[in-house]
């Protein structure tokens, strides 16, 4: 039995058959059920790990049909308009769904009907009926206004005029009906009947294509899995190359035979369709994922979705019969390191025009960032250097991530270079310093409010042994009596 | 004739592949014009002595001969190479080493990619590389470089060895702190096999490693070195950082001739310069008698370039009685 908290009150929320039989009711409070029965067991109710429960199942439903919707805490609609056939029929999709699921402990009701608000009634009020089209009439009419899908305050009011059936709701004048209690009513009665139609709106967004195979012995090994995407992705090149597509995201879904759905997802940085790179791509996902991927009892159904597509360009190879495409290399390089190592494994710096040393360059995601230009022949002018007749200021080779404090004790004069400094605990003798480079904080930037950033005085450090660093104050000695000494960071080492 | 030409063709192209299965540098199996009547008995020297004379893209020319001579014809193109620094303090020499070799093999390569994959251990300690300088000293367009930061030392290698067995790169920097057990001579054989039959270059670059055994053919020992003021008009301006130096040290190599050398890196033309005005001698001088460099001003170590002096070292190549160390001479009782 499952208790919730309503209004201050324990009630019960749930309970099971042998709850049932002792006389319980929804709605009790725990209180008064425990002054019957002192003996049953109360659990508290947990929405949450229901809705998870809820979602787990709509992904398993997903092997029937791609439009799987959930509806309020206990119900999932399913959309198998054109899919009943290959399970043949409806009848026999309806027992297998119903047996699937007792197999799996659920006590499930299901009903078929060809609008959502009939198959609603048929499975909450018959259970296990299916409804040709036509007879949504007469299955509503001796129902109950619960049928209906009405809001409780509405129910109450109509049954307080006397309209106790959904069958006599249907045979009042519909005109007083909406005026006395709102549209809803009539689009819920016209849509349950098919006079109105309604939109099931799935969970998940339907891929344009998907290829699945279902599997009378289930597989658990990775190279099993492996073998069969590379299947799955010859059969979904065919349909790539009749779209004149390419695939930018797949899916990879394995159905568990006991209900757990894994997913897995790759991204392509250029389009792709050929099925030995797709098959390459989820194997180092499939590597890097072997640890939390439980085979369990092994998967029966394994499908190949294609989530994003985009115009794939066709490039004529030579007569040797291999496109000499050496940025396709790096993309489809870039795609394995990122399929095992994650987002954020392959980067690629991008200039930015900012003169703040740590966010002039950028490191961005290689699928994220602009393609390379195609190197022209014989292009000697660089793009990024500035006219040679300006001479750069120097940049180090190497930039710490955040710029490290360092300890000055001295300069030889107040806002010059350090004679020494230690860093990372080490003390090194400056033997010779270039400088300053002055870099201000970027004003607009700045919140308004906001103090000014201190300014910072960059210098060039050679230190005894000929190592070169680069070191930066930040802000300026002042006279003020509370004011703080300015500090020193190290930012980057020269080559 | 004509039969032995085809057959001795036969016999250098199976030497050739024995040599790529060996690891061994692949090498043209010249036969010396001066003695064809026994070009097989030549052969045999050459391969025995494996200082065969190699094919000339074999090898990337530093552009300073005698480093150039030491490394016995330039750094191997189509093979690990791994340059130490001793500290991780010294990565910004080693960063600027490796990336001007890289600006050398870009020279002839132009366009292409170059991937830097380290370790997040060392990207921490050491900072990325700072797409805004490379470019103004090595001539690398941002665009041209690509990073993966692997957050553990195997991601790193895996990365690396499926980069070096591409075309598409010009060069695949792996960068590595300290000497971990996972790089030992297993793991860098495969680095280095994938980038011989790649033939691309792949530098390995190892801050605060160990000389521990490695497959890499070629060791460079990196450390910074004092610049040169800057050059003006009216001269060299006093107290100045001028261009990047750097104090090469062959660690290891196929000729296993020691050296030392203080490279400056000329950011305009994108080549090297060696540093004359203070050599070192490592070694003392020769005491065999005829100088191999009497020309020059200092006295060498080496031989020179094209010396008809022998490169094996004779007994006469020992260090004097009175050079050796004081306790390593025998003492005397009494």
């Amino acid at each position: 039995m499952i208790s919730h908290r309503d209004n201050n009150t324990q009630r019960i929320a749930a309970l099971d058959e042998r709850a049932e039989a002792l006389k319980l009711k929804r709605g009790m409070g725990i209180a008064d059920a425990r002054a019957m029965h002192p003996m049953i067991d109360v659990v508290e109710a947990d929405p949450e790990a229901d809705r998870r429960l809820l979602e787990g199942l709509a992904d398993w439903c997903d092997r029937y049909t791609p439009l799987v919707a959930i509806d309020a805490e206990d119900g999932l609609f399913l959309d198998v308009t054109g899919c009943t056939h290959l399970f043949g029929g409806e009848r026999a999709m309806q027992d297998e769904i119903l047996t699937r699921f007792f197999q799996q402990g659920f006590d499930v009701r299901a009903g078929l009907a060809s609008t959502p608000g009939a198959a609603w009634a048929a499975a909450r009020f018959h259970g296990n009926r299916i409804v040709a089209g036509g007879e949504e009439e007469a299955l509503l009419s001796p129902l109950p206004l619960s049928a209906l899908r009405i809001a409780p305050e509405t129910r109450a009011s109509l049954e307080s005029v006397g309209l106790r059936t959904a069958g006599a709701v249907m045979a009042a004048p519909r005109a007083p009906l909406a005026r006395r209690f709102g549209a809803t009513l009539l689009l819920r009665l016209d849509q349950a009947l098919g006079r109105l139609d309604e939109a099931v709106s799935p969970r998940l967004p339907v891929a344009p294509l998907s290829v699945e195979r279902h599997l009378a012995e289930p597989v658990m090994l990775t190279d099993d899995i492996e073998r069969l995407i590379s299947r799955l992705a010859v059969a979904l090149k065919t349909d790539l190359e009749r779209r004149g597509e390419g695939a930018r995201t797949l899916a990879l879904l394995l159905f568990r035979v006991d209900g757990a759905v894994s997913r897995i997802a790759v991204g392509t940085s250029r389009p792709m369709r050929e099925p030995r790179l797709i098959q390459r791509l989820f194997h180092e996902r499939l590597t890097a994922l072997e640890q939390t991927i439980d085979a369990g009892f092994g998967f029966d159904l394994v499908r190949l979705s294609v989530l994003s597509v985009a115009a794939f360009d066709l490039v004529q190879g030579d007569l040797t019969g291999e496109a000499d495409d050496e940025d396709a290399d790096i993309a489809l390089f870039a795609d394995r390191v990122r399929a095992r190592l994650g987002e954020a494994a392959v980067l690629k710096p991008v200039v930015v025009e900012s003169h703040l040393p740590e966010r002039a360059v950028k490191s961005v995601p290689f699928a994220e960032a602009p393609q390379r230009r195609a190197p022209a022949a014989g292009r000697t002018v660089s793009r990024t250097a500035p006219p040679m007749t300006i001479y750069p200021p120097e940049r180090p080779v190497r930039l710490f991530r955040s710029p490290e404090p360092i300890e000055v004790p001295a300069t030889e004069i107040p806002e010059g270079p350090p004679m020494n400094f230690r860093w990372r605990r080490a003390l090194y003798r400056v033997a010779r310093a270039e400088g300053p480079e002055r870099i201000a904080a970027e004003w607009w930037r700045q919140l308004p409010g906001e103090e000014e950033a201190p300014t910072r005085d960059y210098y060039r450090i050679e230190d005894s042994e000929g190592r070169r660093y680069w070191l930066y104050r930040q802000g300026l000695y002042s006279n003020a009596p509370q004011a703080a000494p300015p500090r020193w960071y190290m930012h980057g080492v020269f080559a | 004739m004509a039969m032995s030409a085809v057959a001795r063709d036969t016999v250098f192209d199976l030497r050739r592949q024995i040599a790529k299965i060996e690891g061994t540098l692949p090498e043209r199996l010249q036969v010396p014009v001066a003695a064809p009547a026994d070009a097989a008995k030549s052969d045999m020297t050459l391969v025995r002595r494996g200082l065969a004379v190699a094919s000339p893209g074999a090898f990337l020319h530093t552009g300073i001969e005698r480093l150039d001579t030491a490394l016995g014809g330039g750094l191997p193109r189509a093979a690990m190479s791994e340059i130490h620094g001793l500290e991780t303090r010294d990565a910004g020499a080693v960063a600027g080493f490796a990336l001007s070799l890289v600006s050398l093999i870009l020279k002839e390569k132009q366009g292409l990619p170059i991937l830097w994959v380290g370790t997040s251990e060392i990207f921490h300690e050491a900072g990325l590389p700072y797409a805004r300088g490379l470019h103004a000293l090595f001539g690398i367009e941002p665009e041209q470089l690509l990073f993966s930061e692997a957050p553990k030392l195997l991601d790193a290698l895996w990365i690396a060895e499926e980069a070096a067995r591409m075309t598409a790169f010009a060069a695949v920097i792996l960068e590595i702190r300290g000497s971990p057990r996972l790089l030992d001579l297993t793991a860098t054989r495969r680095l280095h096999a994938r980038a011989q039959n790649a033939s691309r270059p792949l530098l390995l670059l190892r801050q605060a490693g160990e000389a521990d055994p490695t497959a890499a053919p070629v060791r460079l020992i990196v450390s910074a070195a004092p610049a040169a003021n800057r050059e003006t008009v009216t001269g060299p301006l006093a107290g100045s950082i001028g261009r990047p130096a750097f104090k090469v040290d062959i660690g290891k190599s196929r000729t296993a001739l020691p050296g030392q050398f203080t490279l400056e890196w000329n950011p305009n033309e994108h080549a090297f310069a060696e540093r004359t005005e203070n050599p070192v001698a490592v070694v003392p001088a020769s005491q065999r008698g005829a100088d191999p460099a009497p020309a020059s001003g200092a006295v060498l170590a080496f031989p020179a370039v094209g010396s008809p002096a022998p490169i094996l070292p004779t007994v006469g190549d020992q260090p004097s009685r009175q050079q050796h160390p004081a306790h390593r001479s025998p003492r005397r009782a009494g």
